[in-house]
């Protein structure tokens, strides 16, 4: 079935992809660096307000100043910190529950299922923000209040998505021979439908990302984000929104952040991708 | 490597349907795009469209009939109704449609009403109007009823004579308010929330938080106005608002964010601001321990800066304060002293009393209790979390460690005695031009707005006199010696006055801001010529 | 099939009574109400009395429990109440906006299918070269940006700079929608590009696309025949899951170009702790998410006859 050829071709993409994964594994790598030592690589202190406020870009602050007079290259460096580790801990909160919920869910089928799936609506339906606020009232504020209120209102999801895939797969012509051949639930699970799946979720999990980033801060105006004067990449844009024509550098700045951490996790995501596909590690 | 290369050709000649979708895209959205025509235009004759961020059920401004809720302020801000009297640039009373008032006894008044006027139903303003329409004013609108406190009124020509069933020194300055707007009840009020008044502008039509389109009233007795068609637009996003302004969609706009004033700030736009009594202050909670230390409440009181918010934060848009009312109010501005920005003297304050960094971690404790503040407030107001990270800053160099509660449901924290300590909010002083409002609102033991609990038995005394005190310059002197109370027992920091500003494009005229807030649209406003 | 559409809309009723009640709870538990909202807006202090009366009238002095009853038993008579804040009726002031919503939700749609599968596809099939990057790199720029900043930015371009469309346009038509929906496209788009990229790869990989080749088939005939039909699935998914959310608005979007829809709608008696609307939007969404999941199931059973064996086994 296979020629020389594609043999020698798909080696040849092997080493590219783990050529790919290493590259981006290092700039993931030097972001967290850069995110964990935020501190450390600030010019100035992030909250210190003692520059002339709204400086242009340029002179002795990269990123200009804000409108309390703050440096925002500190301010990004440091609120990319609180963005990427809320946003990351949500993302795989809610990858990893959903897809658990969704692959049962569509493995098992029957009431189970549908239980679920009625559970799902119900979160799906229902408006986050009546959420947000009753979580803001019953925990308080905080960056950790507002990942909570978000988790429980976006896995279904993952959930919608894992199940679909499952489906699928359950199907297929291998998971039926495997099942002939003997396999338990929990084996043709994580042999075959779980490996399968990734592939979709992993791609909505990193592309959720940016996405997340801007719903956290969406929440801030509920008092359910960063507490101030703490930094974070979501609310210094829309805090800066009406400032979009007088003041870019205000919402580009940060942005441009969002973009950087976005792009990183999303080749990193892709990559990761590409190794976990079992038809990759099948034709070995 | 070469399969792949051949694999890639391959695509490359196949590729063409996909560019053939592109284009078809590119044309669809092109077409769309290529139908777009010019804003609607306005009947024959002038039009001027102001954009507003404030007329909108949100507001309980949901129409122009003065009797609901808040609609007064659309009413009068409109030019669609006028009251009998009204505040001059100084927030004094004067004339109106009333020509002269006098008071017969402490619960009697007689109020001349103007005569030559008309109402845009053509019936002719008289005592027996007036009096129909305060009489329904009071019965269907409960904080009419309440502030009035209306016994009886009589009707006799043009004049009308109202007993009240208390001393009501403020009488005057409460039918000044704009549920006072003076409409023909025979008329009555339409389905849309249209009424009949007596000003330079008629309602035609009116969709609630949407849109209000007025025609010139011909007969209106303050001479011609300057438009034929007025439209009002409820323009809630200040982006959108500041976009419609620079396109030229609308003529003027009230709500501007600060942050687009330099937009605006060149020859193609006019500028007219003025301060309001809405102020920025905050309150201390005497229900908390902390802030039951009056060294505390001093030393927050002299960190804060003032100055920088308004300069630097506001860019100069807004009015530094001392006191509860700005400075154009006889009562108001430099009649009382503040406590000036001194983080120096503030440290040395908490020195003396026993506030000391003993563990040098830059917050000072007393007795193992650490100067930890909760900093309450609200974003709904775009100023005050601005506010809260500025006055946070400078309190947390002095020795103190803030937290910031930045939340919609301000209410139930504030509610709540034991959840914060310094609570800022935005609210208006003196809304009728008196100084009596922002004392009995926020101030005494039963008011219903005194969050800190704030109590002093001289306060209680004086507001007592104040409320039976009918001559103007009296009252104004008690209101400085209050609000002297209040500042001197650190109650209160009075931080800024709100800037209103108007702005409109420079072929308009006559567009200018009053103290009050609610006098907009008036004759005056006309083409530039 | 049909008793099993039939049972699928019967659930409604539960998750109706479900998710009204706990809107109802969780409103409650937000704390605040329509009354000091208002008050609050206008920076103005009413005494006591008058508080408590508006709260009277509104019968928001009584139980919650009472509160929720009263309102159930108004619907079950078809009545879904008035506004708190604007006292119109919920009913028509809540379809009153939908037409805006819908127009606005299908186009958005269309012009997300319309940019994503061609691109998507281009981008799979050029992998890893210079146009597969920069499609990959458009699609992350689309997922950084907030819906503000591309909404403004377009309105920057389109009505300041270019004047092609008017900054104000409240009325629904085909011209105005062109904006709002583009700026919800591009963000959708950013991220079905990808998602397309990736289920066209992985059926790429798969020996059918070589048998096809080896037996001469075009490669275009087996990538419109084969591959796109197999990844629409997965496609169908995602689509469902943002027209459930389009369906119940876009608040941000919404308010820039004053566009009449639900999420503003919504947002705003979110805020003003407008009961009345609030539950209207609840159930609104709770139709939406039951009628989606009906179709997608339905239409998954449809596009794959392997799942069709599998459901018939229930």
């Amino acid at each position: 079935m296979r020629d020389g050829v594609s043999r020698r071709r798909q080696r040849g993409r092997r080493n590219h992809i783990r050529c790919r994964l290493l590259v981006f594994l290092l700039l993931a790598a030097l972001l967290l660096l850069a995110v964990i030592f935020a501190e450390e690589l600030c010019p100035y202190d992030p909250n210190a307000q003692i520059f002339q406020p709204l400086q242009p870009p340029g002179g002795g602050h990269i990123a200009g100043t804000d409108r309390l007079g703050r440096d925002l290259f500190s301010r990004i460096l440091v609120g990319l910190r609180t963005s990427v580790f809320s946003t990351l801990a949500l993302v795989a909160v809610i990858a990893a529950a959903g897809t658990a919920v969704g692959v049962l869910s569509g493995y098992c089928g029957g009431l189970l299922d549908g239980w679920m799936m009625r559970v799902s609506d119900v979160c799906l339906a229902f408006p986050g923000l009546v959420f947000a606020l009753a979580i803001a009232a019953l925990l308080g504020g905080g960056i950790q209040n507002a990942v909570i209120a978000l988790a429980v209102i976006s896995w279904p999801k993952y959930a919608r998505l894992a199940r679909g895939q499952t489906m699928a797969i359950k199907s297929s012509d291998y998971v039926a021979a495997a099942r002939l051949a003997g396999d338990t639930a929990p084996q043709i699970i994580l042999r075959h439908i779980l490996p399968n799946s990734t592939g979709p979720i992993l791609i909505t999990a990193v592309l959720d990302i940016g996405t997340m980033m801007m719903e956290l801060a969406g929440l801030s105006f509920l008092g359910l984000g960063a507490t101030p004067p703490t930094a974070e990449l979501g609310s210094m844009m829309s805090d800066g929104r009406s400032m979009l024509q007088t003041y870019p550098w205000v919402v580009l700045g940060p942005g441009i952040a969002i973009f950087v951490a976005v792009a990183v996790f999303n080749l990193l995501g892709d990559t990761v991708r590409d190794c976990l596909d079992p038809r990759n590690s099948h034709r070995t | 490597m070469k399969t792949r290369q051949r694999k890639t050709d391959s695509v490359k000649r196949n590729w063409r349907p996909a560019r053939l979708a592109a284009a078809c895209l590119a044309l669809l959205l092109l077409a769309g795009c290529s139908a777009g025509g010019e804003p609607s235009q306005g009947a024959a004759g002038t039009t001027f469209v102001l954009g507003d961020t404030t007329f909108n059920p949100e507001n309980e401004e949901l129409d122009v009939n003065p009797h609901n809720a808040y609609s007064g302020w659309a009413c009068i801000r409109y030019g669609v109704g006028e009251t009998l009297f009204r505040y001059s640039d100084g927030m004094e009373i004067e004339p109106w449609l009333a020509t002269g008032y006098r008071l017969v006894d402490e619960l009697t008044w007689e109020i001349t009403v103007r005569g030559g006027v008309t109402f845009s139903s053509g019936r002719p303003l008289d005592a027996q109007a007036v009096k129909e329409c305060l009489e329904h004013l009071v019965e269907v609108h409960g904080r009419a009823r309440g502030d009035l406190m209306i016994d009886t009124i009589e009707a006799e020509g043009q004049t009308v004579t109202i007993r009240t069933t208390q001393p009501r020194a403020t009488l005057l300055n409460y039918l000044s308010d704009p549920y006072g707007c003076i409409i023909d009840m025979e008329a009555g009020v339409t389905e849309e929330g249209i009424v009949a008044g007596t000003g330079p502008y008629v309602a035609v039509s009116l969709r609630t938080g949407e849109e209000l389109v007025l025609t010139k009233n011909s007969q209106y007795w303050g001479g011609e106005p300057g438009f034929d068609t007025v439209k009002v637009l409820t323009i809630t996003d200040g982006d959108t608002l500041t976009m419609a302004l620079q396109s030229g969609e609308i003529d003027a706009a009230y709500g501007m964010p600060y942050a687009s004033y330099p937009l605006f700030q060149n020859d193609g736009y006019v500028f007219s601001s003025c301060a309001t009594s809405r102020a920025f202050f905050m309150t201390m909670n005497y229900g908390s321990a902390v802030m039951q230390d009056p060294a505390v409440r001093r030393a927050i009181a002299m960190g804060i800066d003032k100055e920088r918010f308004v300069e630097e934060l506001l860019g100069g848009h807004g009015y530094v304060a001392a006191g509860a009312y700005p400075d154009h109010f006889s009562f108001g501005g430099g009649a009382v002293t503040a406590k000036s920005y001194d983080p120096e003297g503030a440290k040395a304050v908490l020195e003396a009393a026993g506030w000391v960094d003993t563990d040098g971690d830059g917050v000072r404790e007393k007795g193992g209790q650490a100067l930890a503040i909760r900093y309450l407030t609200y974003p709904s107001r775009q100023e005050l979390p601005l506010l809260a990270e500025a006055v946070q800053a400078t309190l947390e160099d002095i020795g103190f460690a803030v937290t910031i509660y930045n939340t919609a449901d301000v209410h139930t924290y504030r509610s709540d005695p034991g959840a914060w300590d310094l609570y800022a909010s935005a609210m208006v002083t003196a809304p009728t031009g008196d100084p009596e409002y922002f004392f009995t609102t926020h101030c005494l033991a039963g008011s219903p707005a005194n969050n800190g609990g704030y109590a002093n038995a001289r306060l209680e005394q004086l507001a007592a006199e104040l409320s039976g005190t009918f001559d103007p310059e009296r009252r104004g002197e008690l209101a400085v010696e209050m609000q002297q109370l209040l500042l001197d027992d650190d109650a209160f920091v009075f931080c800024s006055h709100l800037q209103m500003s108007l702005i409109a494009q420079a072929d308009v005229a006559g567009l200018v801001a009053h103290p009050c807030d609610f006098y907009e649209i008036t004759a005056d406003l006309r083409p530039a010529a | 099939m049909r008793n099993h559409i039939l049972r699928r809309l019967l659930q409604l009723i539960p998750i109706l009574l479900v998710i009204t009640f706990l809107s109802f709870a969780m409103m409650r538990l937000a704390g605040s109400d329509a009354v000091l909202q208002k008050m609050e807006n206008t920076g103005m202090v009413v005494s006591q009395e008058v508080v408590d009366a508006a709260r009277a009238e509104l019968g928001l002095d009584r139980p919650f429990l009472v509160q929720y009853g009263v309102w159930l038993a108004r619907l079950l008579r078809g009545d879904m109440g008035t506004s708190y804040i604007s006292g119109q009726e919920v009913l028509p002031a809540f379809l009153s906006r939908l037409p805006a919503t819908l127009l606005l939700a299908a186009v958005s749609i269309l012009l997300t299918i319309l940019f994503s599968i061609p691109l998507g596809i281009l981008a799979a099939v050029r992998q890893n070269r210079f146009t597969d990057y920069l499609i990959r790199l458009a699609s992350f720029v689309g997922n950084s940006l907030p819906n503000f900043f591309v909404a403004l930015l377009l309105l920057y371009l389109f009505a300041i700079r270019l004047g092609w469309f008017p900054v104000l346009s409240r009325e629904v038509t085909l011209q105005n929608v062109m904006l709002p929906a583009s700026t919800l496209a591009i963000a959708m788009s950013a991220k079905y590009t990808r998602q397309v990229r990736a289920a066209v790869l992985e059926e790429l990989g798969k020996d059918y696309v070589a048998g096809a080749k080896a037996r001469g088939v075009p490669f275009r005939v087996t990538l419109v025949k084969s591959v796109l039909r197999s990844c629409l699935a997965t496609i169908l998914t995602l689509l469902t899951l943002s027209v459930g959310s389009l369906l119940g608005g876009t608040a941000v979007v919404e308010s820039i170009f004053l566009w009449d829809g639900v999420g503003k709608l919504a947002v705003d008696a979110i805020q003003m702790r407008d009961y009345p609307i609030i539950q209207a939007y609840v159930m609104w969404m709770a139709i939406i998410y039951v009628c989606v999941n009906l179709v997608t199931d339905l239409s998954y059973r449809a596009l794959d006859p392997r799942i069709r064996l599998g459901g018939g086994q229930r």
